[in-house]
This record gives C-alpha cells, sequence and structure tokens, in this order.
C-alpha cells in the first residue's frame, strides 16, 4: 500500500466513524427511559398509573399530610404533650412560609399532577384499557387539585373569583422546565376539575377492564363520580352534586357493612376490596410499599408514634352506642388518659393499612345534604339515616328539619368521616368559625379559636415558588 | 537542527563571559572544562580552524596557541563531548558539554498529541520529572504533587491513606462540574477521582506506582489542554510511565521501611484532659444557672468523681508502620526495549482501622520491527487493598470519638473488655465505643486495575507519520460494609451487611497522520501538520445487595449471605462515549518564532443530540529572544522566551444521561404489585459543555548560563456557560433544572525560579520555588446575588465568599459573645438576632500557594527540602458547634476554648463565658486563618560511590536514603484546632488525621 492509498483509507476510516459517530454516541439509561417514549404501549401506561398512585401515597401528601392536617388543624386531633417533634408548628398554628409541610403539599402534589399530565397528554390509541388508565389518570388530577384549591385558595362559597392555583395540564416534558404560570381563579380549578371527573367517568368503562385488578386501590368509573359529588358540594353547587351522589348510589354498586362486626372488621383489614363494600377508593400501603413510620397509621396509632390524639369534645359526639366510637381507643399516654385514633390499627403488620379516599357513606351524606339544601327534607333525612342507623342499629331514625337537619347532616359527616381529612374542608366551606379544643397537660400546646379571618385558614405559597416564579402571589398574612 | 540549536547555546553561553575578538596575531591561553561537573578537562584537542596547528589541553585544563591569525576560529573536541568552535580570544573558558547531557537538553515537550522542542513550544506546560514520585512513602503518588508545580494544588483533606488527592490547576474550574483535571496515563484518558461507592475516600489512581513514574506533564494553558477538547478546562495532566533503556540491563532494587505518628491537632484542637473537662463540665453549668447540688448530681452521674478517666486520642491513634518494595528491570538494544517492575506498597495508618496495601506491576515493551515500524505496548496491573473507619459525624468514627467523647466514658471494663454498656453516663447512651466499632465494624475495598494500551508508529515516507493507538481501562471496585449487631449503626438490625460492585470497561482508539514540510530555500523553516481521530467509551456495570440479620454467635461470618433478610438489589450500568476529530498545525522558523494551531470536534454521549458536537480550537506563538542578535548584547540574561496562547476547553464531567428527561423505574415507584415508573428527572434538551476561554502568556527567562530559569505566566480563564441548578417553579414537578448560565473568570500569576542556586565545589543546592495569586471573580449567577449556604454568591465576589454575622470578641464586663452590628463594624451588640450578616473580605480558596523544594548535594551526600504553603484562605470549621459550644457541655472541648474563655470580670479575651445558655451560632467565631507552611518533606541520602567492594557482588549503584513527612507546620492563627489542609470549600468536618511518616530505604542497582 502506498501512501496515497493510506491516507485515501484513513480518511475513508475517519468519514465512516465520523459518520457512524451519532449512533456511538447514543447512550441510553438502564433503569429509566426518555420521557417522551416512556408510554407506548397499554403495560407502559399502566405502570406510569402505578407510579401516580404511588406518588399520591407519599406521607407529605395523600399518605399522611393531607388526610391528618384535615383532623388535625379543625376540631377533631391534637398533638400529645408526648411527641416524636413531628408537626409541631400544625399543632400551634405558628406554621410560616418556610415550613416543609405546605413547601411539599405544593410540590409533591405537582408532582403527581406530572405524572397525570403525561398520561392524560400521551397519544396512545383509545382502547378499552387506555381509556381506563387515562380516566383513572384524569380522575386524580382532580384529586389532586380539590386539595391544593382547598389548602391553598379561599374556599369557592367565599370568593370563586379569588386567586386559585395555577392549572398546569401539560407535561413539563412539553412545556420545557422554565415556565412561570400565574394563579388561576378558584372557579376556572373548580370547572377544571369537575370537566376531568366529567373525562374520566365518560372515558371509563362500565367494568373495570382486565388491564389491572378492580378493586378498592384504583380509581373506577364510579368512583369518579363520587369524586365529582365532593366537589360539587364544595363548590356548593348542590344540584350537581345531588345528581352525582344519586349516580353512585344508583349504579355503582356500593353498599355500607351490614353490623358493626362487619364494621369493625372492615376498619380492622388492610385487605384491599373487590366488593365494593364501603371503600369507593383508598391508597394501598402493602408490605413491600409503604410508608413506614411516616404512614398515617404509625402518627396515629397508639403501638405507632400515636402523637395524634383525639380531643374529648369529639370523642363526645359519639354515642355509646356506636359502631364508630370503637374507633378511638381509650388509652393512656405518659401517665395520662388519652383517646388514640383506631381506624388503622395495623402498625405492627408487615402489610399496612390503607389510606382510605373516597368511602360511600361520604357520598350518601353528600347525597343527604344536597338534598338538604335543596329543600327535599325527605331525601335529606332517607339518606342521613341510611348512614347513621347503620352505624347505631339502637338509635330512631332522625326526624329533623330545616337548619337542625342541615346541622344533623354536617355532624354526621364529622362522625363518619372523622380522621380521614375531610373535617376543614367542612368547617371551611361552610365558613364556619371553630374551636380546636385546649386539652391542657394533654396537649403539646393549644390554639382555640379558629376564626374565617384566620389568615392561617389557607397554606402559604411556598417561598420557593414565589422565589422561581415572578407571575406566583403569596395568600394574605404570609 | 538539533545541533544548530545547541550552537546557538552555546553561543549564548559565551556571551555571559563577554569576550573581545583579537584584532591580530597573538597567543591565546585558556582553559576547558567539562560543563555539567565543572572539572577541568585534559586531553581535549584544540584546532585551529582551517589550519594544521593544534594543541591539547592538560591535566588541568589549559592550552596555549601561539601566532594566531587575526579572528581565527577554535575548534574543541574530544571523544564523548558536543564539538565546540570558538572565535580565539586572550584567556578563553571554554565549557564542554557531553553527547548525553545534549541530548537531554533537547528537552521534548509533549501534550499527548504533539511533541515539540522546548524552544518551539508555546505552550504553559510544568514537567515533573519521576525523581520527584519516587520513594515516597505515599500510598498514592498525586500526594508528592502538592508544591510542585505554580498553579497547582494537591489537596488529601483526609488521612486514610489511598483516599483521594482533589488536584486544583489554576483554580475552581466549575460550579456544579467536577474541578478535576482529566488524567492521561500513557496515553490513556482514564477514569479518575473516586470510583468507589461507601468508601467515600479512595482513589481510582491510588493503584499507580509512583517509582513506575517517569514523568508527569501539568497542562495549564489553552494551547496545551485545547485537544483535549470537551474535557480540558481543567487542565490536564499526563503521566508517563518508565520505558527501558538501550544500554546495559539495569535491575533495580527499592526497599523502604518506616513509621508513621498522627499529626496531632494544633495545641489550640487537643482534646481537654479529664481535670480540665471536668472544670468546664461545672462551669459550663454554674453559668448556666444550676443549682450546685443538681451540678454535682449531674458530675456525679457522668462519672467526674469516679476517678476513672481514659484519653480517647490516645484510644484512637497509634504508631502504624510502613513498608514499600520495589523491582524493576530495565534494558535493551535498538531494535527492543522492556522496562518490567513489581511493587508492594503496605501502610499502616494512624487512625484505628485504617490501612492500606498496593500490588503493581508494569511491563512496558518497545520494539523496532523494521526501520519504519515501531511498535511499544504496555501493561499496567495493580491491586487496592484498603480498609477505613466509618465516615459519619458521629462516635463510630474514631476521629470524631475522640473529639466527642468525655474522658470519664470508659473505653474498657474493669475486667479489660471493652465497654459496650449503652446505659449510664459513663457508658455509651445513644453513642458508640469507637474501639468496639473498629474491631467489629469492617469497610473494606478492593480495587483492581488494569491499564494496556499498544501504538505501532508507521514511517509512512520521510515526512509523513502514521500512529494507531489502542488503550484499555478495566476497573474492579468491590467493597464490603459490615456493621455489627452488638453496638453501632448495625445494632437495631441484628447486623448490617452491604456489598458494592463496579466494574469500569473503559477503551479508547486513536488514529493519527503526522506530516512535516520543509519550505525550500529555507533552512530550519518548515510546517507541520497533524489530523487525527479519537473514539472512546466507558461502560460502568454496578451491583450492589444489602441485607441485615447476621449470625450473633459467630462474628467473622460477615458475608452477605449470612444474612437473615436480604433487603434490597441494585443492579444497573452506566455508559459514556466521546468521539473527537482534532488537527494541529505549527509553523517554525529556525526556532525564532513559531505559531501552532490546533482544532478538535468533539462528540459526546453525555449532551442532547442536537448539543453533542462542539468545537474547540487554540493558538499559540512563541518568540525566543535569545536568537536575535540584539540579544547577545547584553549580559544579564542568558535566555529568553516569551509565549503566549488562547483558546476554548469544554467541562463535559456531568452525569452520563444528566441531560435526558426520564422516566425511571423503581421499587419505590411500585404500587399495589404493579411495576411502576415516574417521570422523575427534569433534564435539560439544551445543555450543552462549559466552555473555558483561556488566555496565557508568559516568559522563560534564564540567567547565569541557564544555571537557573524564571518562568512568570499571566492567566485569564474565562468560564461561561457553567451548569447551574436554576430554580424552576415547583408547578412543573421539579425543583430546580440544570442550565449553562453562570461565568466566571479565575486569573492570576505564576512564577517559578528552579535550578543550581549555589555551586560551590562538591556542594549544590538545586533549587525550585514557585509561586501562584490566583483570583475567582463570579461574572454571573443564575440567581439574583445572594447568600448560598456559609457564602455569598453574586457578581463581582469570589464563587466562596464567606457570608456570616462577625464575632467582634467578647464583652470584658460580662463574658457575653459580641458580634457586628453591621459591616460597618461601628457598633457591637451581645444579641445575636440583632446582628447583620456580612459579605466578608475572606474566601475559603487560597490567594497564594506554593513550595519551596531544594536539594542539597556533596559528595555522595543529598539532602532534599521540600516546603509548601498556602496563603490567604479561611477556613469554617463545620463541626465546631460541637466542640466549642458550652450547650453542648456533653462533649469534650478544643484546649483553646478551656485556655482562653472569659471568667472573670475585666478579662479580654476571645472565647465568650462558657455557659449553658451562651448562644454560639454561626459566626466566624468559628472561621479560622488556613494559612500555613509545611515541611513536607525532609530527605537525607548518600551515594555509595566507592563501590569495589560492592562491584564484587554486581552491585553498580547504592544509596541509602532516610526521609520524613510532613514533620513541622507553622500556622498563622492560634486558635486553628485541625489541621489546614482542608477542602477547596473550606469546611472542616473533623477528617481522618493526617500523619507523619518516618522511613530508611535502600536503591540497589545491578
Amino acid at each position: 500500500m502506498n501512501g496515497k492509498h493510506l491516507i485515501g483509507y484513513l480518511l475513508l476510516c475517519t468519514l465512516t466513524l465520523a459518520s457512524c459517530s451519532k449512533s456511538f454516541l447514543q447512550e441510553d439509561p438502564s433503569t429509566s427511559v426518555a420521557v417522551e417514549s416512556a408510554i407506548s404501549s397499554e403495560t407502559d401506561m399502566l405502570e406510569s398509573v402505578a407510579g401516580l398512585y404511588r406518588s399520591l401515597d407519599n406521607y407529605f401528601i395523600f399518605g399522611r399530610n393531607y388526610p391528618l392536617f384535615g383532623d388535625l388543624l379543625a376540631d377533631n386531633v391534637y398533638l400529645s404533650s408526648t411527641n416524636s417533634s413531628r408537626l409541631l408548628m400544625q399543632n400551634n398554628y405558628t406554621w410560616t412560609i418556610a415550613n416543609t409541610e405546605p413547601r411539599t403539599f405544593w410540590s409533591n402534589t405537582y408532582y403527581s399532577i406530572l405524572q397525570a399530565n403525561r398520561i392524560i397528554g400521551s397519544n396512545l390509541d383509545i382502547t378499552e384499557n387506555v381509556a381506563q388508565l387515562k380516566g383513572e389518570a384524569y380522575a386524580l388530577r382532580a384529586l389532586c387539585y380539590l386539595y391544593l384549591i382547598n389548602w391553598f385558595a379561599k374556599p369557592y362559597t367565599v370568593d370563586p373569583n379569588a386567586a386559585g392555583v395555577p392549572l398546569v395540564t401539560v407535561s413539563t416534558s412539553i412545556t420545557g422546565p422554565l415556565v412561570k404560570p400565574e394563579r388561576n381563579t378558584v372557579a376556572e380549578v373548580y370547572d377544571k376539575m369537575i370537566s376531568d371527573l366529567d373525562s374520566a367517568f365518560l372515558l371509563m368503562p362500565e367494568t373495570t377492564p382486565a388491564i389491572h385488578i378492580a378493586s378498592s386501590n384504583f380509581i373506577a368509573k364510579y368512583a369518579a363520580k363520587a369524586l365529582q359529588s365532593r366537589v360539587f358540594l364544595y363548590k356548593a353547587d348542590y344540584e350537581n352534586a345531588r345528581d352525582a351522589a344519586l349516580s353512585v348510589v344508583q349504579n355503582g354498586g356500593y353498599s355500607l357493612t351490614d353490623s358493626p362486626g362487619d364494621f369493625a372488621a372492615y376498619w380492622a383489614s388492610t385487605a384491599s376490596r373487590t366488593d365494593k363494600v364501603e371503600t369507593i377508593f383508598e391508597l394501598n400501603n402493602s408490605a413491600t410499599a409503604n410508608n413506614g413510620i411516616e404512614g398515617l397509621d404509625f402518627i396515629y396509632a397508639a403501638q405507632g408514634h400515636g402523637d395524634m390524639l383525639v380531643t374529648d369534645d369529639t370523642y363526645a359526639i359519639y354515642q355509646e352506642t356506636d359502631s364508630r366510637r370503637a374507633l378511638i381507643q381509650d388509652g393512656t399516654r405518659n401517665g395520662m388518659q388519652a383517646y388514640f385514633v383506631n381506624k388503622y390499627p395495623n402498625v405492627t403488620a408487615t402489610d399496612r393499612d390503607e389510606v382510605k379516599m373516597i368511602r360511600y357513606a361520604e357520598v350518601l351524606l353528600t347525597l343527604s345534604e344536597a338534598y338538604g339544601r335543596l329543600g327535599d327534607e325527605a331525601n335529606a333525612r332517607l339518606y342521613l339515616n341510611m348512614v347513621a342507623q347503620n352505624r347505631d342499629h339502637s338509635i330512631a331514625p332522625y326526624t329533623y328539619s330545616g337548619n337542625e337537619l342541615l346541622d344533623a347532616i354536617v355532624l354526621e359527616r364529622r362522625k363518619e368521616l372523622a380522621f380521614e381529612g375531610l373535617r376543614f374542608f367542612d368547617l371551611t366551606r361552610l365558613n364556619l368559625d371553630f374551636t380546636r379544643q385546649n386539652m391542657g397537660t394533654k396537649a403539646y400546646s393549644y390554639y382555640t379559636d379558629v376564626l374565617r379571618t384566620d389568615f392561617r385558614r389557607i397554606q402559604p405559597i411556598p417561598q420557593e415558588e414565589i422565589n422561581a416564579n415572578p407571575n406566583m402571589t403569596q395568600n394574605a398574612g404570609y | 537542527m538539533l545541533q544548530r540549536m545547541l550552537f546557538f547555546n552555546l553561543l549564548l553561553l559565551h556571551g555571559f563571559g563577554g569576550f573581545v575578538a583579537l584584532a591580530q596575531e597573538a597567543t591565546v591561553r585558556g582553559t576547558v572544562y567539562h560543563r555539567e561537573t565543572r572539572e577541568p578537562l585534559a586531553g581535549v584537542s584544540v584546532k585551529v580552524v582551517g589550519k594544521t596547528q593544534a594543541s591539547k589541553t592538560d591535566t588541568n585544563g589549559t592550552f596555549m596557541l601561539q601566532a594566531l591569525p587575526a579572528e581565527a576560529q577554535l575548534s574543541f573536541s574530544m571523544v564523548g563531548f558536543v564539538t565546540q568552535q570558538l572565535p580565539a580570544k586572550s584567556n578563553m573558558e571554554v565549557f564542554l558539554v557531553s553527547e548525553m547531557q545534549a541530548l537531554a537538553e533537547v528537552e521534548i515537550v509533549s501534550d499527548g498529541y504533539r511533541t515539540s522542542t522546548r524552544a518551539a513550544n508555546a505552550s504553559a506546560i510544568t514537567s515533573i520529572g519521576g525523581e520527584a514520585f519516587e520513594n515516597k512513602p505515599f500510598s498514592t503518588f498525586m500526594q508528592s504533587l502538592q508544591g510542585q508545580s505554580a498553579g497547582v494544588t494537591a489537596v488529601q483533606a483526609s488521612g486514610q491513606p489511598g483516599s483521594d488527592v482533589a488536584i486544583r490547576i489554576r483554580g475552581l474550574g466549575s460550579l456544579s462540574l467536577s474541578s478535576n483535571p482529566l488524567i492521561v496515563v500513557d496515553g490513556m484518558i482514564v477514569n479518575a477521582g473516586v470510583l468507589s461507592s461507601y468508601a467515600n475516600s479512595s482513589s481510582a489512581l491510588a493503584g499507580i506506582n509512583q517509582n513506575d513514574i517517569a514523568r508527569m506533564d501539568v497542562l495549564k494553558d489553552a494551547a496545551a489542554t485545547a485537544l483535549y477538547g470537551s474535557r480540558g478546562s481543567n487542565g490536564v495532566i499526563l503521566i508517563t510511565t518508565k520505558r527501558g533503556n538501550t544500554g546495559k540491563t539495569q535491575v533495580r532494587l527499592d526497599a523502604e521501611l518506616g513509621v508513621s505518628s498522627p499529626m496531632d491537632p494544633p495545641e489550640a484542637g487537643k482534646p481537654l484532659s479529664a481535670t480540665h473537662y471536668a472544670e468546664l463540665f461545672r462551669e459550663t453549668l454554674s453559668n448556666g444557672g444550676y443549682a450546685p447540688e443538681q451540678i454535682e448530681t449531674l458530675a456525679e452521674s457522668y462519672g467526674l468523681n469516679s476517678g476513672l478517666s481514659n484519653h480517647w486520642y490516645d484510644l484512637v491513634t497509634r504508631t502504624g508502620r510502613q513498608q514499600q518494595y520495589n523491582v524493576s528491570l530495565n534494558g535493551g538494544s535498538d531494535k527492543a526495549k522492556i522496562f518490567a517492575s513489581a511493587g508492594y506498597f503496605d501502610q499502616e495508618a494512624t487512625t484505628i482501622g485504617s490501612d492500606f496495601k498496593k500490588i503493581s506491576g508494569l511491563f512496558n515493551y518497545d520494539y523496532r520491527i523494521n526501520d519504519r515500524l515501531y511498535l511499544s505496548t504496555g501493561i499496567n496491573f495493580s491491586n487496592v487493598d484498603q480498609n477505613t473507619p466509618n465516615g459519619t459525624q458521629y462516635s463510630d468514627n474514631p476521629v470524631w470519638a475522640a473529639r466527642m467523647l468525655r474522658p470519664y466514658q470508659l473505653a474498657y471494663n474493669a475486667d479489660g473488655s471493652l465497654n459496650t454498656e449503652v446505659s449510664g453516663n459513663t457508658n455509651f447512651p445513644g453513642v458508640y465505643n469507637p474501639l468496639w466499632i473498629a474491631a467489629h465494624d469492617k469497610k473494606h475495598l478492593s480495587e483492581t486495575r488494569i491499564l494496556g494500551n499498544t501504538q505501532l508508529k508507521w514511517n509512512i515516507w520521510d515526512k509523513l507519520n502514521y500512529t494507531s493507538y489502542f488503550s484499555i481501562d478495566y476497573n474492579t471496585v468491590e467493597e464490603t460494609i459490615f456493621l455489627n449487631g452488638t453496638m453501632g449503626l448495625g445494632a437495631s438490625v441484628g447486623g448490617y451487611g452491604r456489598n458494592y460492585y463496579r466494574r469500569y470497561f473503559n477503551w479508547l482508539s486513536r488514529n493519527q497522520l503526522d506530516y512535516r514540510y520543509d519550505i525550500p530555500g529555507f533552512s530550519d523553516f518548515y510546517v507541520t501538520a497533524s489530523v487525527g481521530y479519537e473514539a472512546q467509551r466507558s461502560k460502568e456495570y454496578y451491583l450492589a445487595a444489602l441485607g441485615y440479620g447476621f449470625p450473633s454467635g459467630h462474628e467473622d461470618l460477615t458475608a452477605l449471605s449470612n444474612a437473615a433478610t436480604p433487603a434490597a438489589i441494585v443492579g444497573q450500568y452506566s455508559n459514556y462515549a466521546f468521539t473527537s476529530l482534532y488537527a494541529t498545525g505549527g509553523i517554525n522558523y529556525q526556532n525564532k518564532y513559531a505559531l501552532n494551531l490546533s482544532w478538535r470536534r468533539d462528540g459526546s454521549s453525555r449532551f442532547p443530540t442536537n448539543n453533542q458536537q462542539a468545537n474547540f480550537y487554540s493558538i499559540g506563538g512563541t518568540w525566543n529572544v535569545e536568537t536575535e542578535d540584539f540579544f547577545k548584547r547584553q549580559n544579564v540574561f542568558s535566555s529568553w522566551k516569551i509565549r503566549s496562547s488562547y483558546g476554548t476547553t469544554g467541562n463535559a464531567n456531568l452525569g452520563n444521561y444528566d441531560w435526558l428527561p426520564q422516566s425511571s423505574y423503581s421499587g419505590n415507584y411500585g404500587y399495589a404489585g404493579y411495576n411502576g415508573q415516574q417521570y422523575n428527572i427534569i433534564g435539560s434538551r439544551n445543555l450543552r459543555w462549559e466552555t473555558a476561554k483561556k488566555f496565557d502568556v508568559g516568559a522563560d527567562i534564564g540567567f547565569a548560563e541557564d544555571r537557573f530559569v524564571l518562568t512568570v505566566d499571566y492567566y485569564y480563564n474565562n468560564i461561561d456557560g457553567l451548569i447551574q441548578s436554576v430554580p424552576t417553579s415547583l408547578t412543573t414537578g421539579f425543583a430546580s433544572a440544570s442550565q449553562n448560565i453562570g461565568a466566571m473568570v479565575n486569573k492570576g500569576w505564576e512564577f517559578t525560579v528552579k535550578g543550581d542556586v549555589l555551586r560551590v565545589g562538591n556542594f549544590k543546592w538545586f533549587s525550585n520555588f514557585n509561586v501562584s495569586f490566583n483570583q475567582n471573580v463570579m461574572k454571573r449567577t443564575a440567581n439574583a446575588a445572594g447568600p448560598s449556604g456559609l457564602y455569598y454568591l453574586g457578581e463581582g465576589y469570589n464563587f466562596y465568599t464567606y457570608y456570616m454575622k462577625e464575632f467582634a470578641g467578647v464583652d470584658p464586663a460580662n463574658g457575653d459573645p459580641l458580634y457586628y452590628v453591621d459591616a460597618s463594624h461601628a457598633e457591637t451588640t451581645n444579641n445575636y438576632a440583632e446582628a447583620q450578616f456580612s459579605i466578608l473580605d475572606k474566601q475559603s480558596n487560597p490567594k497564594s500557594t506554593g513550595g519551596f523544594n531544594n536539594v542539597f548535594t556533596y559528595k555522595g551526600f543529598s539532602l532534599g527540602l521540600d516546603f509548601n504553603y498556602s496563603f490567604g484562605n479561611w477556613i469554617y470549621g463545620a463541626s465546631d458547634l460541637y466542640f466549642t459550644s458550652g450547650a453542648i457541655y456533653t462533649y469534650n472541648k478544643y484546649q483553646f476554648v478551656y485556655n482562653r474563655r472569659w471568667t472573670t470580670p475585666g478579662q479580654v479575651t476571645d472565647v465568650p463565658r462558657f455557659s449553658t445558655t451562651t448562644d454560639y451560632s454561626t459566626s466566624t467565631f468559628r472561621l479560622y486563618s488556613g494559612d500555613y507552611i509545611r515541611l513536607r518533606n525532609v530527605s537525607l541520602g548518600y551515594d555509595f560511590k566507592k563501590l569495589a567492594m560492592f562491584n564484587k557482588l554486581g552491585v553498580s549503584k547504592l544509596h541509602v536514603y532516610a526521609r520524613a513527612t510532613n514533620l513541622w507546620t507553622i500556622l498563622f492563627d492560634d486558635r486553628l484546632p485541625f489541621d489546614p489542609e482542608v477542602s477547596y470549600a473550606g469546611n472542616e468536618y473533623q477528617n481522618m488525621l493526617k500523619y507523619k511518616t518516618f522511613t530508611f530505604g535502600v536503591n540497589i542497582g545491578l
């Protein structure tokens, strides 16, 4: 080979190498995929939906803090003077913009919304399975916005035109990371939730297809409708709340437990349900996937941290014959009598308690309240008694009317849904002043009167968001 | 050409003496000397050019020639010496250079892609000879680098043998990416830094045997580094291993034995004795308002009255032993040359539970296939075996234990067994007995590396060369961690084990064509050009497993398979690839002027597809002023060279897949039994290289026949597109995204004076003094100017500018700590909350660093004295709250706290009244000056000259030496409680204690 040939040969080598360098430089990670191609089959979508559910179970949001704050910041629960140093500022109503909990409400919920957005935005052909999974993502996105709007904005019933939260509905992989969204109004966020839940309901088949198990761990068609009845109720749109709730009652196939024994067994179980009894939707906590010592069960249960105790006032709302009173355990803490929450008792088991998100009894009480507020007292009493008499077989049907009836319904919601994180929303949507009982030396500290003017009824927008996003406005008072 | 250059040089040498050419016939006398030894040379033939007249020097080196014609030229020649021709003059002094020396002096400068003579070189490259590394008692060769070269710092923050040495060339190179220089070993770009998972104090390069290093070149400016393209911005370190020489085969044996002792903390930072601790304990409680009976109850409970105490510092430190042995063989013919070596290094650290062993082998082979083909190949094998104590900031770390444990916490039970009792304040409630931990926990690392390369050079025709190079860097890192089930972090789970396995397979191929064109009609006027292509891929495979619940009765069963509960498994890989096309060009006119150009187009898998390729270039020029006629008219300087360069380089040290928005799978994302994925990595689709635009201008100035040379460099590195984490709206689902936003400048001066300072008879003093001044200035940052941890990050400030409240001393009246209200220092307050944060004129990176390295020789003796120093940096005692605060009275304290605390009204001091209620929040109280000068190395050696006795045994060379390292350190802050050589960020977390070594060694040549 002479020199000229060699140069030619080498140049050829170089060019071939250079031209194939594109694929040579293609290196792909081994535990992840490019987000653009992450959902390209039904199984991909199922795994993305699983990732979405799991993100919700994070203890900073639905795994603990959302359901806990709904009672701790309301009038059901207080922090024991003997505690693990968790959530001291929440008990005392002294949190600031620098507080971790509001920040993680915000950041983790938007992280879950991101997971939902990329499922909703995927361009897979709509098969029955895809429709089901996308429907679940729509419903879960609405669930996320419902909690965001209720923790970070004024209640719809107070000012629908108030600043809400930014409506982010497109995946960050499409918008790019540098978007600086403004806050939408409360009404706009409600409209979006309602339309998301309509989409969810329309997309999902009547019978959950075989892509995953049909259990209480997943959103089903009527779970979306049930959630929508809650959205309408918080919006004080009672006609739509009634229609949505009625649709669940008539078509959902859900039922309450029959006996107090069944009811107790229901709460003692950690298994998800496929029989549509009581639970409409709950977040799975299994032996391998749970929040450990940060779980909702662990902070309540006497064998866990047992930090969060039931106020005497709350205990007193239950009759002795009420099977729900058995869900509060009378015990001692640091030598003093204390009421422990016993709805989530399985902290020592490997398979841990699910976090209840929507139960049938709530839908019945929503239906009752909607009827009541629309003036149909007979139906209001019907559904109120359906719950009340199921839980306490010894009582006669309530015969209240007028405001007494409405108060009885709200009280029944408190009794039924205590320690499930919904109490605070009832107090804010009805714009009520409320009193958090001072438990004296049993309590870490106290902050009793929460007036409707108290700025801490709304959480602060995290400072990080304000710093990074010039279009963001802070809530009053912070 | 080379001869001609030498000739110029020799002319210059004579310029120094100054001479008057003879105008008429005369008698000429003179003396001829050996230039290196300065001894007179006998038997040199002195001829008059063009005549038959000749003479020879006598035993005194003198000669005489009579009746010479005007402007006669004399020729001096002798076998083994370079012939010189000089104009005759009276009283001539002639210095002949040996041929060997002449060859050596035509110094070759290489940046790894091209070589040039020192004269034609336009780059800022410091070459460090192998002797700087040989026979050093260090576990990694990089420890020898500190103080060797201007602009280069090499800090080993930890005293763990084998731990990583952080090298910085001309300052901080990046904010979020690595600032480590690129390491190239025999042409191979290796995976360097820290490759281990858990034993984070291990260097990937610890396996390289320092006795195998022939030379190290530190490439600093653009002209030198631009050919490394996307990876050159932090500078490049080229390591060349020893290769065979022609001539007699040489066998060399080196043996060294020694001991090490801990470098005790400065007096200010010694842990308190039992008596002092007890006194302080009572005082802080008393000042804190505790009643006397309360204090006595506590004192009793803490064992202060027991009379039983121990000195933790002594318990966790020891005298270490160390040894190293090397054997090498060097030889060959014109046809084939080999260098082979084997080495063993064993060091026991001065902290319990810490040691290091290294086995290494090198085989380099060069073979001339024919006149046109030349093959070089090499293989370097090493295994590093290292034990490290726990590195937590807690009492299972022996260094922390020595600091925090009270003298009254007893290491041993009365029966002499180790105390593992966890209740009772004289035992270990909530803390651990470090002696038990050291005896029962295990943190072991074994790293095996094989570096192999083959190079074929083909001289296609006279001026065209082709080089093909292929290299492999195969590296496995195995780590086994075991935490015992009795006491410590593993106790709650009945023993805890973790295994990590990482394997790196990294290959590089390079093909290069070099061409030289001599411009017709000129002598020594030529153009060079080269073009090449390089491809590299590194594949990492990572496997890890974790389990707990180990057999309690069989301590030795620590292998992971014994775990009752397997807890986690990890298996993944991580790869990167680079492709590069590069070209260089140069033009050289008689070594007077030279101009070099380089260009490189890099592609990297670490960047988004649309930004994968980037171009880097440099231009450099040099002017050898000494070759000009006008230069010869002066006699102050013997040589003067000016060089300058400008160019761009990059930094691609980011994670392999960081740019890619990703949806990941993990056990943490699964739900209700289904596998799950989450969009968890935001990525950045517009991420690019960080780019450094480097300017350098320098001069090499020789004095006294180049007996010593001053090198001066000024540099200005403008680093742009620094990747910073930019906060994003949390509504995106993420808190931040990486963007190429930041910009900063590193600028500075470097000075080196190197050469024989003194030559008196047989006494010689060789010295290398270097100093560099570096300044870092932020030009743009992602965020508005403001605090960033301990620092203030803003345009116009050093990246590591401290930002904290300023301690103003102690109120003599009541012992309260005082703080300046604001930066004006007009007012002080004893209320911490009232004081404002100040942007301090203090930063963590030094303003000036350097070394002063000396070798004194007299006959067979040689004395080496190496100093290094660092000035202008400040260190924040990040852990010092625990060791200075009265509120944390259950921890032992620094000696200076005891010595200087306020006790009596009117006392002027700088440590506040010691009390549980004093506010010890972050302030300049815990900021210390890091200035120091260290005597890094003292060695005394003797070369046995009269080897007759040994010759019979076949010994041709015998050298013995004794060496001490880190013998002496001068500090400038009498409160500094720890060693000043800390990480560049200036945080001190009680790293493992460094040590002094005392070694004795022998080198035998056969």
